[in-house]
Order: C-alpha cells, then structure tokens, then sequence
C-alpha cells in the first residue's frame, strides 16, 4: 500500500480510538472533557518510557492503559465535585496542568519530549496495529452502549438527578466511564508514541483536546458510529483541504459552525434525517 | 429542502475533492523535485512564510542559470503546522510524489518526525534551521545546514565574557527546546569566560508580558543578559526591559534575526546584540545577492531563516551536481562530502553526523538595521557534536 | 520593594483578566455560553487600533475605534453564531464558539500577515508618570484604570439603572422578565456589545503594551479567562474581579518562584483545580 495512505489510515485509526474514547465519557455519560488530550499524552509518554526503558511493546502497551486509566480515574474522583460547565474548565484545567508538568520535567525529557522510540513493526503493521486497536475500542464501545451499564450512562446524561433520584449510583458510572474512555486514550497514546517516534509535550495541548472533542460532536455526540465518521472526517479534511493551503484552518473553522447550526446532532443526525425523508 | 441539499451538495463537493486530492500532482517530467515542508498555517507561519520565500529564491534563481543537470528544480511544497502529526503524512505524501530529496522549513517538533519517515525511506533530507540536537541522530541520509543550538549558546557566552568582557550575567530562557539547547550551551562554557550566572529565568512561548521578570532582573543587576526568544518574544521582552530602567547589555540569538523584532521593539532594540547566520555587511557575492534578491522579492529584509533555507536548497543543488545524478544513496555520499560550499550563511562542510560548523556572525541593531558587529571563528569552541 | 514591584506587575497582569473574563462572565451569566471566541474579539481590537493608529489618527481615536468596532463584532456574533443555538445542548455552542475563534484567528493572520502588525509610534508605552521608583507607563495605568472603571460602571449600572434592572431579571427569570415587558433579546445584544466593547479595549491595550499584534493574541488569555470566571463563581462579577487580580499576582510570583516546577501558563488551573476542590461553587457565593 501507498506509504502516504498507510500513514493517513494510521491517524486517522488513531483519532477513532480517541474520539471513541471521549464518547463515553462526553457522548454517553454527558460529562464535558475538554482535557482527553492528557490522557492521550500519559499513554504517550507511558509507553514511550517503558519501551525506551528496554522493555517490549506490550508492557508500554499495558503500562499507557494503565497510566492513563489512573490519572482519568483521579481527574474522575475530582470532577465528581463539579457539574457540567465547571466540569468542562476542570478538565481543560487538567489538560493545561499535564502539559505545565511535563513540561518541566527532566525525566520525562521537558521541553525535549522522549526521541528514539522504536516502532516494533514496519509502519504497514503499526497501520493495522492502530486499525485493530481503534476496532477493538469500537466494539467495546457497542458492547458498553448495549449493555445495562450503557443504560444508565444515558440516563445520566438524560437528567443526573433523576437518575440518582431512582437509585443509580451516579457516581461509580461516572467514574466507570471515565476509567473507560481514558483507557482507550491510553491505547492510542502508545501506539501514537510508536507510530511518530518521538513524543513533545506540544502534541498534546489544548487544540488536541478540542479537535477530539470536536470529531465526537461533529460526528453526533453520543453515537459510536457518529464518533468514528467524526474521527475520520476530521483527520482526512486537512488532507483534503491541502488544496486550499493556507485557507485550511479558516475552512475547518467554518465548517464546525455550519455543522453546529445545520445538525447539531452531527452527521450522524444528518444520516438519520435523510434515511426518514428516503422511507418517506 | 433547501438545507439538505446543500449538506448533500457539500459531501459531495468534499468526495470529490477528496478523489482529486489523491491523484499524484503530475509536474513537468524532466524537473528534479525536492519536497518542501514547512508551518504555512499555525502559530508558526510567520517563519514558515520565510523559509518557503528562501526557498522559492533559491530554486528561481539556480533555474533562471539554467538547473540542476540541465534539468529545473522543482519545489514540492506541503503545509506541516509545525506539528509532528502533520509532518508524517506529510513527508510520506512527499514520498509518494517523486521527490528526490527533501529539505525541512521547519520547526524541531515536525523535523524530527519527518527525519524518521525520510530516513526510513533512504531520502536525502535537510534540516534548514531546525535546532533540537536529536534530528540529525535519526540517521544517516539527514543533514542539517544549521548551528546546533548548543554551540549558539557557547558562542554566546564567548561573546559576553570574552568579547564584551561582561562577567555578571542573567538568563533569561524561552521553554522550549530552543532556548533550552541555547542555556545548555551557554552554561557548559560560562566557566571558561569567567562569567557568574547569578540567576536564571524562564518563559513560556505564548508569554509577552515579563513584569516579574523585569522586576528580578533590576534587582539582580547583571551587568548583561543572554536572553533567548524569536522575533515575537523578544521583541516585547527587550522592549519590556528597557522601559523598566534595565541598562545591561542584551545578547540574543538567531531568534531574534527579523526585521519584526526591531519593528517591535524600536529605540530599545538598538544596541542589541544577536549569535546568527547572516551577515548584513558582508562583502561575499553570494550573501550579497541573496540579500539584495529577497527583499526585492518578498518585500521586507532578509531574516535568518529566510537565509538558511535558501542555503539548504543550494546545499542540495551542488550535491545532485556533484553526484551527477539523483540516486539517493549517491546523493547522500555527495551531501556527505561538501566541503567549504559557499552560500548565503557562510562556508557549509559537514561532519560525519551530518552538522556542520560555520563561524558565528555577531550582529548589533544599529539605526534600525541589523549590522555586523564581530565574527566568531573558533572551530573548537563551535565544533558540533560528531555522533 | 521588589516584593511591591511583583505585586504591582501581578495587579497589572490581572486587571488585563479581568478585561477578558468580566465580558465571560456577563455572556455567561445570561446565557450560559462558554464564549470561548471572546479571545478573537480582543484581538480585533488590536487590529483595527493598530490599523487606526498607523494610518496617522491619534492613540485616543484609534482605542475609540478599537472599542467601537469590537461593540459591534460582539451583537454580530451573537445573532449569526449563537442565537440560533440557544435551545440546544451547551456543548453545540462551544463547538461552533471553537470553530468561529479558529476561522477568526485565521482569517486574521490571511488578512494581516503571519508576522503581526506593530505600531509606528508607541508614546504610551515609553512615558509614564513619576510614582518615585516604581515605574508605570500610562498604558499599563490605562489598563489598571479601565478595569476598576469597568466593575464599577457595571456594579453602578446593574443596581441604578432601569435596563440594569431588567438586565438582572432576564438572568433570574426570562419569562418572567419577558411578562413585565422587557426584551430578553436586547439584553442580549447589550450584554454583547459590553463585553466585547472590554475586550476590545483590551486587546488594544495589551497590544501597545507588547507593541505587537498577532492573530492569536488573546488564546491563552481567553482560556485562563473561562478558569477565571469559574473560580469568581460563574456569573459574579465581583467574584471574577477578585479572582483576575489573585490571578495575576500568583502567577507574577509564579514566574520567579515557581519556575522549575510548574509552566506559568499552568497556575491559573493549578488554583482552579485546588479551589474547586475546596469550594465546588468558585471563590465567591453563589448569586
């Protein structure tokens, strides 16, 4: 396969996995991140440690899920204090307060990042390495989204207090999704770590948080399917937009707005819409 | 409905798009093309709009007198957002577009991943001014035809202690990897100049107001500062400094090489001195037509990164003569055995890791200009690391 | 006296918050939106006082302009972007606030140029009054100025005035606000137009202060402004005054004392994080 494609499938494989992740938290369970961009970076920086450390590929594998699926559930335990709005600054408060650590972290290499990491396979394997990945967190999402547990995040994110009114322990879901979505952020951290080969603290700013947080909306807030179009459209329209060269970003915001206003339930409630006016 | 036809309309648009953005440019057959990256949008496009003018003069002019082996250059020229994300895609389309070599308008971050991709690929690839220490390490098929950040700051601090003869010192240092190579440098060879760093301070890119560090810096009293930054940075800082009652000289770097950084700071830029790679008073011919020729073709005066794109583009010209054809690997002996090329940054010869050394030009805004001041050749003091 | 000089350079720095978050916390207050484009707005001022200013009118004229334009860039955002959105989800808001700060941010830099645009003359800057050792220049003292101003012209305006009363009933009670006869929607529109008119004095301000205008110029200071507003208590505006000052001061100290621990631009979420965790509510009392 074509070297330019291989490494666009995996980027985009990549942001699947993350915006997969972040509907959990956001889609299904209604907690506003604007901070998943950290947990991306724990797994990163996790697993880039671990393998440059001479460990192989799956303990940095491991030790990112697990890295990231610790901090989602501290950041979890403290936005369970919070609600909403506050919610939303908490955990872009947390996503600023990763980067202003590691940046200043000699062992994490600070302003430098981690370089040599070794990719355990060719860059057509860490393709399917990232697609198998972003599939695996797809169909757990499915599974999730069917299952009891999937209920009550929707309950939740329907009305939290009436959920809690009838019993629900609204908190250990809330956590559970967290836990949940971090550890997808995790996965593709590591792989990410192993697909660029060096890691800066920058790759995982703000603007990362945003962009995740934009292809689950634009996608349809709340729908797996939704958050992997969302993923992919996102990831291939600076490709697309190449053409357009120095207008991209000026396009890309403006398209954000037009989705907002035309289908804020994203293309997936546009897809909706258009399968009723086909029926009728 | 009115709406759904247009969100109809616009997927479709994009499919279509998408289709033809995927189909291989198909340029003139005979053109030798480089691939070209740099930030075009972003935070970093000021630079990027910099290397990609250095880059267009060098290709114009080594065309208008006739190629490469009687065949154009041609630029191959994608937008990276100085982000690693971007530069892989990036270098892997370059790949796929027939180039023959690449040449990197960009920042560490992107660089470095790109080098990766480059390397793999056994691509003759150069880094135009891209510091981190680590790029040239991926490999080697890549160069880079800049001063290492490290050996800057080591002739910074040649240049305060000895030079200026200036002992009590403050740093101020940009967060980034930057400015921390630079301190890196600066503080390996203080001793030996018998410079006292009596304190060091540092700041985030997105910072322009440094009141607290105004304030420290009147109590420590240096009596100069080796303060790192771009144009955007030091600009406000060295501005920010004077108002505040600070006299002390200010040594900065090749960051600060733009003409926006004295259009920023005014009055209180004069007398600042820079470590960089272009000098405005030289008398060579080939710094002197790149001087005259990119103002006259971007329309605002030459800045270091303008500069050493242009080399890099040259650098790379000389090497496909020198081998006398494009194979890669040839190239890359070629690369590999420039020894004192001329160009708009001075004399270029790279060592085995593919680093060069070149004197440092000292330079003093005088009058509103950048304006030679000293030179620093020291190949010991400069070497750049070999492995 | 250095101790005095931090704190005067964190009071500065924080009265420049407050320019930003009060107008967040007004938009907040009345219509829960995380304006997060507000930083676009601030920079418009900057450019269109920096474009005044060097096509030869006077400092005053050019903030003058700088105000008005940034007065009326708010009601416009408000109608085309978030008016239509207002009965959805809060995050569709912020999405479209996200894209609408990106399109701005790049339409400016395709406008005005990547570098950012300087001012010719800069005499605020390079002049200030004698305060006997601690230097100030007027636009620093402008700035300091136009924050007290500005609480004060608000405080004064919500409880004296009759579209300062009404302003209060639509964020109590819409409806009901709406049976006693006042427009919701011009309140809207004015709270808009208000907030942006600060923001743009700002941006103008801190645009002679660095000398230079750049097209994302009011990012960080937007993001720290949406910590602000939370930690003032979302929607109090005494309380967000209170928490840009102790902001500024924080991270003026930060600066030194903080440096090898904790990025600058991480101290304003580091108080939020611990404060939200104390008081789940901000610093201030709930309205």
């Amino acid at each position: 396969m074509d070297a330019y494609l291989t490494s666009l499938a995996t980027f985009v494989a990549i942001n699947v996995t993350l915006a997969l992740g972040l509907n959990l938290i956001t889609g299904f369970c209604g907690q506003v991140s604007l901070g998943h961009a950290a947990f991306f970076g724990t797994g990163a920086y996790a697993a880039a440690l671990v393998t440059t450390g001479g460990f192989p590929f799956a303990h940095g594998v491991a030790a990112a899920i697990l890295a990231a699926g610790l901090l989602g559930l501290v950041v979890g335990l403290a936005s369970l204090r919070v609600r909403e709005d506050f919610l939303a600054i908490t955990t872009m408060g947390a996503g600023f307060l990763f980067l202003g650590f590691v940046r200043k972290q000699d062992w994490l290499g600070g302003e430098f990042g981690i370089p040599g990491i070794q990719p355990p396979f060719a860059p057509e394997g860490m393709a399917v390495l990232a697609i198998l990945s972003a599939i695996l967190v797809w169909l757990a999402s499915i599974a999730v989204r069917r299952s009891w547990m999937g209920r009550i995040f929707m309950a939740i994110a329907r009305d939290e207090e009436a959920a809690s009114s009838i019993g629900i322990d609204t908190a250990r879901f809330k956590l559970a999704a967290f836990l949940l979505g971090t550890m997808s952020a995790g996965l593709a951290g590591a792989v990410y770590a192993h697909v660029v080969q060096l890691i800066v603290p920058d790759a995982f700013g703000f603007i990362q948080s945003i962009t995740i947080l934009a292809m689950v909306v634009v996608g349809g807030i709340g729908s797996n399917l939704g958050a992997v179009l969302g993923a992919v459209l996102l990831t291939l329209l600076p490709e697309m937009f190449r053409f357009v060269d120095t207008y991209k970003l000026l396009v890309y915001g403006g398209l954000l707005i037009l989705v907002m206003h035309l289908s804020p339930d994203g293309l997936v409630g546009i897809g909706r819409r258009l399968l009723r006016a086909v029926r009728r | 409905m009115a709406t759904r036809r247009l969100v109809t309309g616009l997927l479709l648009g994009t499919a279509t798009v998408l289709a033809g953005a995927w189909i291989p440019g198909a340029g003139a057959a005979e053109s030798i093309r480089i691939g070209f990256h740099a930030p075009l949008t972003g935070f970093a496009a000021g630079d990027g709009k910099s290397a990609r003018l250095g880059a267009e003069l060098a290709v114009e002019q080594i065309n208008a007198a006739g190629g490469v082996l009687g065949r154009p250059l041609e630029l191959v020229t994608y937008d990276d957002q100085a982000k690693p994300d971007q530069a892989v895609p990036v270098a892997n389309k370059l790949l796929g577009e027939g180039i023959r070599a690449a040449i990197s308008g960009s920042y560490s971050g992107a660089t470095r991943a790109a080098a990766a991709v480059f390397q793999q690929a056994k691509m003759p690839y150069l880094s135009a001014y891209a510091i981190h220490p680590d790029i040239t390490r991926t490999g080697e098929y890549v160069f880079r035809t800049a001063s290492m950040g490290e050996v800057q700051g080591r002739g910074g601090a040649k240049l305060i202690g000895e030079i200026l003869g200036r002992k009590k010192v403050v740093l101020i240092t940009l967060d980034n990897d930057f400015g921390q190579s630079l301190a890196r440098g600066f503080k390996e060879k203080a001793g030996d100049f018998g410079i006292e760093i009596l304190n060091e301070y540092t700041y985030s890119i997105k910072q322009r107001q440094f009141g607290a560090i105004v304030a420290s810096v009147k109590r420590d009293a240096p009596e100069a500062i080796y303060a790192s930054g771009y144009f955007f940075t030091a600009g406000p800082l060295v501005s920010q400094l004077r108002a505040g009652g600070v006299r002390a000289t200010i040594v900065g770097q090749e960051g600060y090489d733009s003409q926006n950084f004295i259009d920023i700071a005014k009055a209180a830029a004069e007398g600042v001195l820079i470590t960089t790679a272009l000098d405005r008073d030289s008398d060579r011919p080939e710094v002197r037509t790149f001087i005259e020729a990119f103002e006259k073709k971007a329309g605002f005066p030459a800045d270091m990164v303008a500069a050493s794109t242009y080399a890099a583009v040259q650098v790379l010209a000389q090497a496909f003569e020198r081998a006398g054809g494009t194979d890669g690997a040839a190239v890359r002996e070629a690369l590999a055995g420039t020894r004192d090329f001329p160009t708009a940054i001075g004399p270029i010869t790279f060592n085995a890791l593919g680093e060069i050394y070149k004197p440092i030009q000292v330079q003093v805004v005088k009058d509103g200009r950048f304006r030679r001041y000293a030179v620093i050749d020291d190949p010991v003091l400069l070497a750049p690391p070999a492995e | 006296m250095f101790y005095f000089e931090l704190l005067v350079a964190g009071l500065v720095q924080g009265a420049m918050y407050a320019m930003m978050a009060l107008g967040l916390t007004l938009i907040y207050g009345l219509l829960r939106i995380l304006h997060i484009a507000h930083a676009a707005v601030f920079t418009l001022g900057g450019y269109v006082g920096v474009l005044a200013a060097n096509s030869g009118l006077p400092l005053a004229a050019a903030a003058a302009l700088a105000v008005l334009a940034a007065a009326a860039a708010g009601p416009v955002v408000y109608g085309t972007v978030y008016r239509p959105l207002l009965d959805k989800p809060p995050y569709v808001a912020l999405i479209a606030s996200i894209g609408l700060l990106i399109a701005m941010e790049d339409g400016f830099r395709l406008l005005f140029g990547p570098y950012g645009l300087s001012f010719a003359e800069n005499p605020w800057f390079v002049s200030g009054p004698d305060l006997g050792g601690i230097f100030l220049n007027w636009v620093q003292i402008a700035l300091g100025l136009s924050a007290l101003v500005a609480i004060a012209g608000l405080g004064l305006f919500a409880v004296g005035s009759r579209t300062g009363v009404a302003w209060r009933a639509t964020v109590d009670d819409p409806e009901i606000a709406m049976s006693f006869g006042v427009s919701p929607e011009r309140v809207r529109l004015l709270a808009f137009a208000l907030a942006s008119a600060l923001a743009g004095l700002a941006g103008f301000l801190v645009g002679l202060l660095n000398n230079l205008i750049e097209p994302g110029m009011g990012n960080i200071t937007s993001y720290k402004g949406l910590a602000i507003v939370v930690l003032g208590g979302l929607g109090n505006v005494p309380g967000t005054l209170w928490a840009s000052l102790l902001l500024g001061v924080a991270e003026s100290f930060g600066t030194i004392y903080l440096d090898r621990i904790l990025d600058r631009d991480a101290i304003a979420f580091f108080i939020l994080v611990v404060v939200l965790m104390w008081r789940p509510q901000g610093l201030a009392r709930g309205r």
